[in-house]
């Protein structure tokens, strides 16, 4: 596996040029606020269904946790873009035994209660109309070694148009608590339950 | 009520404007094939979640029917919008006798099977993300007094980023099989299942 070199500074860089570039792509993006405890690290689950997604959760991070960030890769994609491993990537080789490895890197960085790190769930890219989440099982592994306090944040992210013709992107997050009593098959539910809300209440969504 | 204008100039001008535009800020774009009738007019309905989906099926128009692009649009949209009467469009003003103008001349577009007509029948922007696709009844009317003059055409409108930066539009289009039954849950009940395939086949897409 390749472990994270982040730079803080490259990486606060970044952040404000992704910031810039989500600016000018998107036209709204809105998120609710939920409940951050503090002195806690943060397991961040958004759904993965675009290119942006790594780039949401690094503009979410610095808009709203203030945590470091890191974020899971695949260890193909990491290797054709290495930049990313100065801002908080690390990767993931779902094929190989070295995942036992990333899990339990993720699991140490987690024990650190100023980092972030983001791992995708579904562990593929899935459709945003796609009405089930599925969770890795890799994700209950990485929980369950955490030495320390850590919150496990899930979050849809939907787009919608409407009268724009630019997107907008509609965050909906879910605090799945903490590390502590921690049962993957009810986070599994909760999720999903979660999702399964969200996408029946986005008819409501003011336009 | 307004009417579809003729000007050449101005028509150049606009259908420039949407496929340069359409081409811009879209990955690609997927269309289903299906028959066309060359003695039947075509009346297509389609879902409605943002200002782009005229567009889209404008930009697609010719590789779907290849008949002469008409569609009905909200007399707000086309007062702000002065240009959209150069390419096709005629309005609309719910709540209003102006309506009854208004089906009669989609009708009368119908008895030309040189022509084709899109009509959103849900009557306003809705979520790109609903289960449920909700007819005003000015479409049955169209189609009972238009009967037999044209074959109708279902379409459902799915845009999604998947692995690429911009958006991929999937069009999933299909001949009505019933045309003969103009009755207004019927034609809802057949639009939604068509409606439910598209959205079952969009999100079995993984990556």
């Amino acid at each position: 596996m390749i472990p994270q070199r982040r730079v803080p500074i490259i990486q606060d860089m970044f952040q404000r040029y992704v910031t810039y570039r989500l600016r000018r792509t998107f036209n709204v993006m809105e998120f609710n606020k939920i409940d951050i405890k503090p002195n806690h690290s943060i397991l961040l689950l958004p759904n993965h269904f675009s290119w942006w997604d790594g780039f949401l959760a690094f503009w979410l991070e610095g808009k709203f946790f203030d945590r470091n960030f890191y974020i899971m890769m695949q260890e193909d994609h990491l290797q054709k873009r290495m930049f990313f491993n100065l801002t908080g990537g690390f990767s993931i080789n779902p094929q190989s035994k070295e995942m036992i490895t990333s899990l339990n890197y993720a699991s140490n960085l987690l024990s650190d209660p100023t980092n972030l790190v983001t791992i995708f769930p579904q562990g593929a890219l899935i459709s945003n109309h796609a009405e089930q989440i599925t969770v890795q099982p890799g994700i209950g592994h990485v929980i369950k070694k955490i030495k320390g306090d850590c919150q496990i944040v899930y979050y849809t992210v939907l787009v919608e148009y409407f009268e724009s013709l630019k997107p907008s992107l509609y965050f909906h997050l879910l605090d799945c608590g903490t590390n502590h009593g921690f049962n993957f098959e009810r986070m599994k539910e909760q999720i999903n339950t979660h999702h399964r809300t969200v996408l029946q209440n986005q008819i409501n969504v003011a336009h | 009520m307004i009417y579809p204008q003729q000007n050449r100039l101005k028509h150049w001008v606009l259908d420039t404007y949407v496929r340069w535009s359409v081409k811009r800020n879209f990955h690609h774009l997927k269309v289903d094939k299906v028959e066309v009738s060359p003695d039947k007019s075509v009346l297509l309905i389609a879902n409605h979640f943002s200002y782009w989906d005229g567009m889209i099926l404008y930009y697609l128009n010719q590789q779907i029917t290849g008949k002469k692009f008409h569609a009905m649009i909200l007399e707000e949209t086309a007062i702000k919008e002065p240009m959209l009467k150069y390419a096709g469009g005629f309005s609309v003003k719910k709540n209003s006798r102006d309506i009854l103008e208004s089906l009669r001349f989609a009708v009368e577009l119908l008895n030309d099977p040189q022509n084709m007509v899109l009509i959103f029948p849900q009557g306003k922007l809705y979520s790109n993300f609903i289960g449920e696709v909700t007819f005003e009844p000015g479409v049955s009317k169209i189609m009972q007094q238009a009967e037999g003059k044209f074959q109708l055409m279902l379409a459902a409108i799915f845009a999604e980023n998947f692995e690429h930066k911009k958006q991929v539009v999937n069009v999933y289009i299909s001949n009505d099989e019933q045309p003969g039954s103009t009755d207004a849950t019927a034609v809802q009940k057949r639009y939604q299942q068509h409606y439910d395939r598209a959205r079952a086949q969009q999100t079995k897409i993984v990556l």
